[in-house]
């Protein structure tokens, strides 16, 4: 089992392709107007409908926020785009997760969301993959949790993931597996789309300015990689800054700018 | 060894010139200062100075239950855990929760779980850690309105905010937010809370004694009081966010 | 750097030691550098002495209460001081509720023996009538929050909120206590500044001011109390062991930063005159 060790994850410089759903932060519908649990977003309940994190009131008359976060009009739905929050996970999301606790069945991981996610051991190898004879024997047909240790850092995708059970995952696929190097930082998980930019666009000049490969997962986790500590050290004051302004506009072109101020002042090219 | 010095209760609960003895007319609220997002680890936090009261109000979750036979397999549940420092206090407070902590504790939790949603939670809990850092009167409703700025800067998703006030009856006067030595020595204490989504009492405490006619009035007055914290409540909220965005608002108009 | 757990990943603590190994730490300090402090006395209205005290993000709030009672037989004239910590469940996701941990304990002993041993409080100040009445005091400190090296916050913290205080005077007349309206404050019942610092060890790297991932990766850390002139109490605790060179470079390391620290911070700017 040792020598199909993922291949594939080992110092790719990872393109996100989670472009296509974050372009809801960046859209030019969003105002910038900043409302709070229990707001009136409308009382025109006629031609708007309630969307993401609002609420019909009882009487059917008003759509009220039920987070802190921008107002949103999309056609006839008003949505509030949530400025704090927590990550809930979702099939097919690709996260970054943290070994916690392993026994000869399965893994747990710390995957940032109200529940531990789980990850079996058959997850966590290539499957129809004839081995000698057909059949094997019966031993390695059953693989065991040796691959991965408590405090191993793995990209994992989720499998399936409901309200009611631990979200189940995977470590077979691109991208996914453990990670040997560089830093994991965490922000608050809404802000997540920000730090990818429309279409990836910040993330790309993050890369190209600071010279490091990133992992951007939507459960608010980041893993970095640079050149020396300097970079990274500006990767992170820059991610940091992107989590504190992410309601701004402007946001992409500030922050190269204040990148390039960065590397001035630190004497780092 | 008995202490000597006393906290002593003045006679007269009013001054000469018809002020309260801090300087407040009958319905002037304490000076309140609300800061949200104070504290780095928790998922949301609050800090609330009002007159003498300095509470720090941390919120974690959705999370674990421990111990896990408290988990609901239905729905999530609110754990309030209010406690006081011993300096808090004018005698020092034992340093372990009292009876009284565990009460407050209960009718907090009670007061802030209609706002939630707590069915999508299932399995799961949300702890709200309350810290009475320097207790003058009213420490109670400070608390829950501390709360609620807390629940929101986490993000959960809720219907309101709540605020809560307390008013009373000292010196046979009707007043707005009484102060440690009011509470203490006046004749009526009345501590309550609205939720806003349905502008209802979700929190109502009374002790002392009070007319009918009295007590109707108290209740206009506590509604007036609470329109004007939940407006401070909102504002710290937002300024927040609005500060930031008005940093760069030069950038917006480059773009 | 991730929100912390209990577990720290392997990816982060190779890459703590790895750069402290080239004296370089994420968030740009030297390995015997303090992250920033700041220091405001007299904080709390209803306490007689208090201080709100942060390092880098680790905040302790330190009240003082008094009591009087009877001294112990063995010292009939002298008052008593002691020190109490509660880490709070709201200051870090890893603080339980519940009867204090170790670690709090931990926290309360090593600033209550840097005191003691440094001639700081004045106890026989705090006497009112021999063999009858001295005052008690409470320091108690409650962690806000929690990003590493409580020990040396606790301490500033415990010293800001000795100084600040004042505490009503009292006169043993006809047996019994009379107030005289006046107080006693820090001026009196300070004398020495014990400051403690605290450095961790991981492998052969010795640093100082341990941050939270620090302290969670880190084999052992260890507290070292001086007085101007004077090593007052030492802690070690954890797994690390340290040689008789460190150890010998840490005491005088400490003498150093006790002085610097003493400079900076200049705790007796914030003695209260009443």
């Amino acid at each position: 089992m040792e020598n199909e060790e993922d291949e594939s994850i080992e110092e790719t410089t990872t393109d996100n392709d989670e472009g296509e759903e974050i372009a809801e932060f960046d859209g030019e519908e969003i105002s910038r107007e900043v409302v709070v649990p229990g707001e009136v977003l409308t009382e025109d309940t006629k031609n708007f409908l309630p969307g993401r994190g609002t609420i019909l009131n009882k009487d059917r008359t008003k759509i009220i926020s039920l987070n802190i976060g921008l107002k949103q009009i999309n056609k006839n739905y008003i949505n509030v785009i949530p400025l704090k929050g927590f990550y809930t996970p979702r099939a097919g999301d690709k996260v970054i997760a943290l070994v916690t606790d392993k026994n000869p069945v399965k893994y747990r991981l710390d995957i940032n969301a109200k529940d531990e996610g789980i990850l079996k051991p058959k997850n966590t190898v290539k499957r129809n993959r004839t081995r000698g004879f057909r059949g094997g024997g019966s031993d390695s047909a059953a693989p065991s949790t040796d691959k991965y240790q408590i405090g191993d850092i793995l990209i994992v995708k989720v499998l399936s993931a409901d309200r009611l059970n631990q979200p189940e995952l995977t470590t077979v696929g691109q991208y996914l597996g453990k990670r040997r190097d560089g830093i994991v930082i965490s922000i608050n998980p809404p802000k997540i789309p920000r730090v990818i930019g429309r279409n990836g666009s910040m993330i790309k000049m993050l890369k190209n300015l600071t010279k490091s490969n990133i992992f951007v997962t939507q459960n608010g986790r980041i893993w970095l990689k640079g050149e020396n500590i300097a970079y990274e050290r500006l990767l992170i004051d820059a991610i940091k800054k992107i989590e504190r302004e992410a309601h701004t506009v402007g946001l992409t072109d500030r922050i190269s700018e204040y990148i390039d101020n960065e590397k001035k002042i630190r004497g780092i090219n | 060894m008995p202490l000597i010095i006393k906290d002593e209760y003045p006679e007269k609960l009013f001054r000469e010139d018809g002020k309260r003895l801090d300087g407040r007319d009958k319905h002037e609220l304490r000076p309140i200062k609300m800061e949200v997002g104070v504290l780095k680890n928790a998922d949301g936090s609050a800090y609330l100075e009002w007159g003498n009261n300095k509470i720090f109000c941390a919120v974690y979750g959705p999370r674990d239950v421990h111990p896990h036979y408290l988990a609901k397999p239905d729905k999530g549940i609110l754990r309030v855990f209010y406690r006081m420092a011993t300096f808090s206090v004018f005698d020092r407070k034992r340093p372990a929760p009292g009876r009284r902590e565990k009460e407050i504790s209960m009718v907090l939790g009670d007061c802030l779980e209609p706002l939630l949603f707590l069915e999508l939670y299932p399995g799961n809990s949300f702890e709200v850690f309350i810290n009475v850092m320097d207790a003058d009167g009213g420490t109670r409703c400070a608390c829950v309105t501390a709360a609620a700025l807390a629940l929101a800067d986490a993000g959960v998703p809720m219907r309101s905010l709540v605020t809560a006030v307390a008013v009373g009856k000292i010196d046979g006067e009707l007043v707005t937010d009484l102060s440690g030595i009011e509470d203490k020595a006046g004749d009526a204490d009345l501590p309550c809370a609205i939720t806003w989504f349905n502008e209802e009492i979700s929190l109502l405490q009374f002790d002392g004694s009070m007319d009918l006619k009295e007590f109707d009035e108290v209740l206009t007055l506590a509604k007036n009081a609470l329109i004007k914290i939940h407006e401070i409540q909102l504002n710290t909220l937002k300024n927040k966010y609005i500060a930031i965005q008005e940093e760069y608002s030069g950038g917006e108009n480059k773009k | 750097m991730m929100n912390t757990k209990r577990v720290i990943s392997t990816i982060e603590k190779n890459y703590i030691l790895n750069n402290l190994r080239k004296e370089e730490r994420i968030d740009g300090r030297g390995l015997w550098e303090y992250r920033d402090w700041t220091v405001k006395p007299d904080v709390i209205t209803s306490a007689e002495g208090s201080a709100d005290v942060t390092l880098g993000d680790t905040r302790i709030i330190t009240g003082l209460k008094y009591d009087v009672g009877t001294p112990f037989p063995d010292l009939p004239e002298e008052g008593v001081c002691t020190f109490m910590a509660e880490l709070l469940p709201l200051a870090s996701p890893i603080f339980e509720r519940g009867p204090p941990s170790e670690q709090s304990i931990e926290l309360a002993r090593v600033v209550d023996r840097g005191i003691r041993h440094a001639d700081c409080v004045q106890t026989k100040k705090l006497c009112i009538k021999a063999n009858k009445a001295v005052y008690i005091l409470f320091v108690d400190l409650y962690v806000i929050n929690y990003s590493g090296n409580l020990i040396d916050v606790g301490g500033i913290s415990s010293l800001t909120t000795l100084i600040s205080s004042h505490i009503p005077e009292g006169k043993w007349v006809d047996d019994q206590i009379e107030w005289t309206g006046k107080y006693l404050t820090g001026e009196t019942i300070v004398n020495e500044l014990p400051i403690v610092t605290t450095y961790g060890k991981i492998g052969d790297v010795i640093f100082l001011d341990p941050t939270l991932p620090e302290e969670l990766v880190c084999d052992g850390k260890i507290s070292i109390s001086v007085t101007e002139d004077k090593i007052v109490s030492i802690q070690k605790s954890g797994l690390a062991t340290f040689s008789l060179e460190e150890i010998n470079m840490l005491t005088k390391k400490s003498m150093e930063m006790g002085k610097k620290l003493r400079k900076e911070l200049n705790l007796w700017q914030y003695k209260v005159k009443i």
